[in-house]
């Protein structure tokens, strides 16, 4: 039974989502900034807090077979990644190796998993270990002696399966090389028919892992989002049971969403927006960063990785885990129409020789070792976007296909306003949000609307935009209007505004856009702030209680999501993040920092002397971000080193390169 | 020019007299009139003369129709030369050996060729060996190397090792190809001089080339 | 097929075609759990869902309906265009469009999008071929002609391509709309002026002859153009239109006498400008020519997207691709659906080594060309009937 997100107070299940111990022991490690300046205090190599890391397949050639599992000696391999200042490498165990025949297992097996611990004990990596996955090559789980029953669902098969994982648990229970166990990977969950059945075999798991080794974190590797996208099933009930949680975008779910280029438009957004959905007071590690396709260059690889993995730290990532190491070696084809659950492209080559994209995780490491956690903090998030409950609903509801993509362009407004935003569920306990926005939902639980009403009489500010069919009763009340009637479908829209200034500075624009319904408004009472070109009201602002409630009468943000995402008039993107800007600075929940580029995405981490500012371009041109701040900076300075740039002033600029990233030490006057 | 040259070439046209229309033009150049400029200061105006005689009636569409055929036929004197002049650069351009990839190289080929550069396509799979040959054959002193693949790219540092140890010390290479976008540091590590990023960006190196070597030969 | 069937079906196809969609898929699930064997319900589902870019939907949709009937044309057009918006999925593309223009053998865009997927699986010869065969069936498809344009460009660079883009440009209609729209004559009446007929002034005779040439009857309107040109031999809006017919009539100098002169008489004639930057833009050696006019025009109808894009096809002649990809974009953000503005920027996109995004400019201009097209009902009622 999947569960609302709880309090925004910590859990109580203090899970660990950095690495234990590994890298820090390592002194030797530590390098120092200036060499030749005695005075510098050292640069960590990592980010204790934000491990980075990869996914390590066992086999790298579609000509191999099964029993080639991790044949290959790891030790270049994971010397690789800690030179590139990974803490964390994922590795696959293969049931069909080690259980090749009922109750044994094989000495061989062992041994060359044993050889992967090791390697990763020598290079200072942890592991988190998969029990229970399918990397469509390996035959992982297909043991021979299983008579292909399934093995999600048959007793005896999961007999064998907590056999095999309290074998490996109790073997490596003391070893420090091992980070955390993990139960089964998306490719593998996504076999289960039921919410029901997969949290009772995680359960199962876990059981049997906890009964061997009660510290380390337990996970179940998939993404609450892209898993019900594929299969139907809601594994919201079995992941709030684990210490640690998972996001990441798979080939599909990308498709989807966002169909296009990787390095422009909502495809930028899309991982940090898995990692804020996936967020249910758990650490999250954004998984499978890398491009799901081979069409790309690899500049745009590269340009890509970094995308994700700045998304992720700006978003509360709890690490990064790269999508594969090595590239697969196979036939020239076109994989994807075969399976979602492919991966072939790494970040490094058949022969294991880096590509660029590496090289960009070695730059970022460089980078998020900077930023200590202890001493900053993130911005807190007072706008969350909510994913209404429809969402779930089966066909021939569109809601489930509707309501993702409009609230994923929700997000992507809210970022472009430069707000710190989050991403709820409708059921989630609203916590410490200050305004909320509720996009294009066509119904809400009679629940819902009790709680935005007391959201907003308490002091809350709310966004609504009409999703279609008959309004609820509360809206009258709560938004101040009289819902008439859906004039039904228009082909392009108009705002002229009647309030300038009431909701930030709202521009008067006409453009050509499918809008699927228009809610005939009446007055009752709100303030009118733009209308149609006929003067029938498009955005209206109520004051209600304590607090501010704005009713769009189109469902704009879906109708952005269904057009052309890459080519979305620049006029409507620009009302949303108005409006949606102008309620949070009001509310108090936006930075006390203003950017005139809506591409540019802004994470602000507060320290005791000095704040650390990290900015994102999403857009594949270069630029120069001016801020504004609202109190006067000193200096800024760039966190590698390097010498401060005076500012003594509320306003400076920041050159960006195309998808580049920046980020800046800033000491106010 | 005189003023009435423009007259002049119209007469031309409506009298069905090409050899006039060309004198006209032969005169226009004599007065110092460049080729690039015969068509604004000259044709234009003639043609709008002509159109003004057929909208106003003086000439019918009979021989408004003959007159356009006689300046179809002196067009090519007075159309600025659609062909850049001849550089005298001569720029060897190949893909790396191993790689088929060609696109990139056929386009920056074509632009440079269009630029009024004289090209040499060596085409695909291009042995080192090959380039020097080239560049000894031809005495080209600036070489355009393609790779799109990292392991094609990695090995485009031999060219320049060929090159060097047969004494050709003074060629330009320049890289170009996606894994030279993506990592400069590859192309350092190549030797080469600089990284083409497409036609427009081939045209403005090998223009940069072209105006050092005659700035170093001037002084 | 019982009564009740019938009527869901009927009911789903009837909101299908209001664009419903909600309510249309709601009538397409009642009518297949009534009976799941109907392959037109699946494949209406198919269209459907690929109308709301549910590409997976979509896919098994119409997957199903071609389990059910082997035949089903529409069916096979919904999923051949879900795989090619979806992307990735080249190899199964190829075999759907091949199975299309079997089962539908006049069906240009079969033959067009075969060819697009063939590309992007990087069979270049393959594709070639296909769009020459579409071409054949259709000289004016005008996608054909800049896919092959594009396949020039990647094995001789832009000078051979470029004519080839101007010469697709010219039997692509969105260039003579735009004329039409400076000109502002609208849609054709259903009744064509009778030019013996049209009253004395001005206005009546440019607009009767510009309806009359949208109509390609030139010898109409060259009477009414010559009655206004009687009258008053220094109009610049009926000398631009005098221009324009000899273009259309492959009459380039007499064209470029009437626009020079009606730009001289009137610098600020659109139309004017149109025309002569067309007749520049014909002639090689004239790009810089056809640049300047093609800005003046830029700058005098800027929200128009076609203006951009002759502008963009000048620079491209004059190897400035920076200024040209800028106007390209320019004009891709005007109008979306501008296929030659995204083919132009695939151009300029091959001419920077960016292949992903050139061929997304290509899918995204075969996206919004083959939604205008509309083939799904076309398809759908021939094989409704067809069963019948």
């Amino acid at each position: 039974m999947a569960t609302n997100r709880r309090s925004g107070r910590a859990s109580k299940r203090t899970a660990s989502a950095k690495p234990v111990n590994a890298a820090d022991a390592r002194e030797d490690a530590v390098e120092s900034e200036r060499p030749s300046a005695p005075a510098a205090p050292p640069v960590p190599r990592r980010n204790a807090a934000f491990p980075l890391g990869v996914d390590y397949y066992p086999i790298d050639a579609e000509i191999s077979s099964w029993d080639d599992w991790y044949a290959r000696d790891p030790e270049p391999d994971f010397a690789v990644f800690a030179a590139a200042r990974m803490s964390l490498v994922r590795v696959f165990i293969s049931w069909k190796y080690l259980e090749q025949q009922v109750g044994q297992y094989d000495e061989e097996a062992l041994q060359r998993f044993e050889r992967v611990v090791a390697a990763a004990r020598d290079h200072g990596l942890q592991l988190i270990v998969t029990f229970f996955a399918d990397d469509r090559f390996s035959e992982l789980n297909d043991v021979p002696w299983g008579k292909r029953r399934d093995p999600r669902n048959d007793s005896y098969l999961i007999q064998r399966e907590v056999s095999l994982v309290q074998r490996i648990v109790n073997r490596y229970r003391a070893e420090t090389a091992v980070f955390a166990w993990e139960a089964g990977n998306e490719a593998f969950l996504s076999g289960f028919t039921s919410g029901r059945e997969l949290e009772e075999w995680a359960a199962t798991m876990r059981e049997a892992i906890r009964e061997v080794d009660p510290d380390r974190p337990v996970l179940v590797g998939c993404d609450p989002e892209t898993l019900f996208r594929a299969s139907g099933v809601d594994a919201r009930g079995a992941i709030d049971e684990s210490e640690l949680a998972v996001s990441h975008v798979t080939a599909p779910y990308q498709a989807y969403m966002a169909e296009g280029p990787v390095v422009s438009g909502p495809a930028t957004y899309l991982d940090s927006f898995l990692l804020r959905s996936a967020r249910r007071d758990l650490p999250v590690i954004v998984d499978g960063a890398g491009v799901t396709s081979l069409d790309y260059s690899p500049a745009q690889e590269a340009a890509y990785i970094r995308t994700v993995l700045y998304s992720a730290i700006m978003n509360r990532g709890g690490g990064a885990l790269l999508r594969r190491f090595r590239d697969m070696d196979t036939e020239r084809r076109e994989p994807y129409f075969r399976d979602p659950y492919e991966t072939l492209v790494g970040v490094a080559d058949i022969d294991g020789v880096p590509k660029p994209s590496l090289a960009e995780v070695g730059r970022f490491a460089r980078v998020a070792a900077r930023l200590d956690m202890r001493r900053y903090t993130l911005a807190p998030e007072r706008t969350g976007v909510l994913i209404p409950a429809e969402r779930y609903d089966p066909p021939p509801s569109m809601a489930g296909l509707f309501d993702p993509r409009a609230t994923l362009q929700a997000y992507i407004s809210a970022k472009e306003a430069h707000l710190p935003v989050e991403v709820l569920r409708e059921g989630d306990e609203l916590g410490e949000m200050s305004v909320l926005v509720v996009p294009s939902a066509a119904r809400l639980l009679p629940g819902t609307w009790r709680e935005l009403t007391a959201f907003v009489q308490g002091g809350g500010s709310l966004v609504v935009s009409y999703g279609g069919g008959d309004a609820d009763p509360t809206v009258r009340e709560l938004f101040g209007i009289e819902f008439l009637g859906d004039y039904g479908r228009r082909r392009e829209l108009t705002c002229r505004v009647a309030q300038p200034d009431a909701l930030g500075r709202l521009e008067p624009f006409g453009c050509i856009l499918d809008i699927p319904h228009f809610a005939l408004l009446g007055g009752g009472g709100a303030t009118v702030v733009a209308t149609d070109a006929k003067g029938s009201p498009l955005v209206t602002l109520n004051s209600f209680g304590t607090g501010r409630a704005v009713f769009l009468a189109a469902p704009i943000e879906r109708a952005l999501a269904q057009g052309d995402a890459w080519a979305a008039p620049p006029a409507v993107r620009a009302m949303l993040r108005t409006i949606y800007g102008a309620l949070a600075s009001a509310a108090g929940a936006a930075l006390p920092l203003a950017c005139d580029s809506p591409q540019v995405e802004i994470a602000l981490f507060s320290g005791e002397d000095d704040d650390i500012l990290l900015l994102l371009n999403h857009a594949p041109e270069k630029l120069t971000a001016q801020l504004v701040a609202e109190r006067s900076v000193a200096t800024v300075a760039d966190v590698r080193g390097g010498a401060a740039a005076t500012v003594d002033g509320t306003a400076f600029g920041v050159p960006l390169a195309p998808n580049g990233a920046a980020a800046l030490r800033i000491r106010w006057s | 020019m005189a003023d009435d040259a423009p007259l002049k070439l119209y007469h031309a046209f409506v009298d069905q007299d090409p050899a006039a229309a060309i004198s006209v033009i032969e005169q226009a150049r004599a007065s110092g009139v460049t080729q690039a400029h015969l068509f604004d200061a000259l044709f234009v105006p003639s043609m709008g003369l002509l159109g003004g005689a057929w909208a106003s009636g003086e000439i019918d569409e009979v021989a408004f129709t003959q007159a356009a055929v006689v300046a179809e036929q002196v067009t090519s004197f007075v159309t600025p030369p659609s062909a850049s002049a001849d550089t005298g650069v001569v720029v060897l351009i190949g893909c790396m050996h191993k790689d088929h990839h060609a696109v990139g190289k056929n386009v920056a080929a074509a632009a440079l060729k269009e630029a009024g550069h004289r090209v040499l396509d060596l085409g695909v799979d291009v042995r080192p060996e090959e380039f020097l040959e080239k560049v000894e054959e031809t005495s080209a002193r600036l070489v355009v190397v393609c790779a799109e693949l990292l392991s094609t790219a990695r090995e485009a540092g031999r060219v320049r090792d060929m090159l060097t140890s047969a004494g050709h010390t003074d060629v330009v290479i320049l890289v170009s190809g996606g894994p030279f976008d993506a990592d400069p540091e590859l192309a350092k590590s190549a030797g080469a001089n600089g990284i083409v990023h497409g036609a427009e960006s081939a045209l403005r190196l090998v223009a940069r080339v072209a105006d050092d070597r005659a700035g170093r030969a001037e002084a | 097929m019982s009564a009740d069937r019938s009527q869901q079906v009927a009911l789903a196809e009837g909101l299908a075609r209001q664009e419903q969609v909600g309510p249309a898929v709601e009538a397409c699930y009642a009518a297949l759990r009534l009976d799941a064997s109907q392959p037109h319900a699946h494949a209406l589902l198919a269209e459907l869902m690929l109308a709301g870019d549910f590409y997976d939907e979509a896919i098994a949709a119409a997957t199903r309906a071609i389990e059910l009937d082997p035949d089903c044309a529409p069916a096979y057009l919904a999923l051949g265009l879900a795989y090619d918006r979806r992307g990735g999925m080249w190899d199964q593309s190829i075999l759907v469009w091949h199975e299309l223009a079997e089962v539908v053998p006049d069906l240009v865009t079969a033959h067009v999008q075969l060819g697009e997927a063939f590309s992007l699986a990087a069979f270049d010869e393959e594709a070639i071929e296909s769009w020459r065969r579409a071409l054949e069936l259709d000289p004016a498809e005008a996608r054909a002609m800049y896919n092959l344009a594009v396949a020039a460009l990647k094995r001789e660079g832009v000078p051979t391509a470029l004519p080839g883009f101007r010469k697709a440009g010219e039997l692509d209609p969105s260039q003579d709309e735009l004329f039409f729209d400076l000109a502002d004559i609208g849609p054709l009446p259903r009744k064509l002026p009778d030019p013996a007929k049209v009253a004395d002034d001005r206005d009546s005779r440019l607009h009767a002859a510009g309806v009359l040439a949208r109509a390609e009857d030139y010898f109409g309107a060259a009477e009414l153009v010559r009655a206004q040109l009687d009258a008053s031999p220094d109009d610049a809006d009926a000398l631009a239109l005098s221009a324009y017919m000899y273009l259309k009539q492959e009459a380039g100098n007499e064209a470029m006498a009437c626009a020079v002169r009606a730009v001289m008489v009137d610098r600020t004639s659109v139309t004017g400008m149109y025309a002569l930057g067309v007749a520049y833009a014909k002639r090689p050696g004239l790009n810089r020519h056809a640049a300047r006019v093609f800005s003046a025009l830029a700058a005098a109808v800027p929200e128009h997207p076609m203006p951009h894009v002759l502008l963009a096809e000048s620079m491209m002649g004059l190897q400035r691709y920076s200024q040209a990809k800028a106007a390209y974009r320019h004009a891709v953000e005007l109008d979306p659906a501008c296929v030659r503005a995204r083919f132009g920027l695939a151009a300029v996109l091959l001419t920077e080594n960016r292949h992903a995004e050139a061929a997304w400019e290509i899918r995204r201009a075969a996206y919004y060309d083959t939604r205008r097209q509309g083939l799904f009902w076309e398809l759908y009622d021939e094989y409704v009937e067809g069963g019948e």
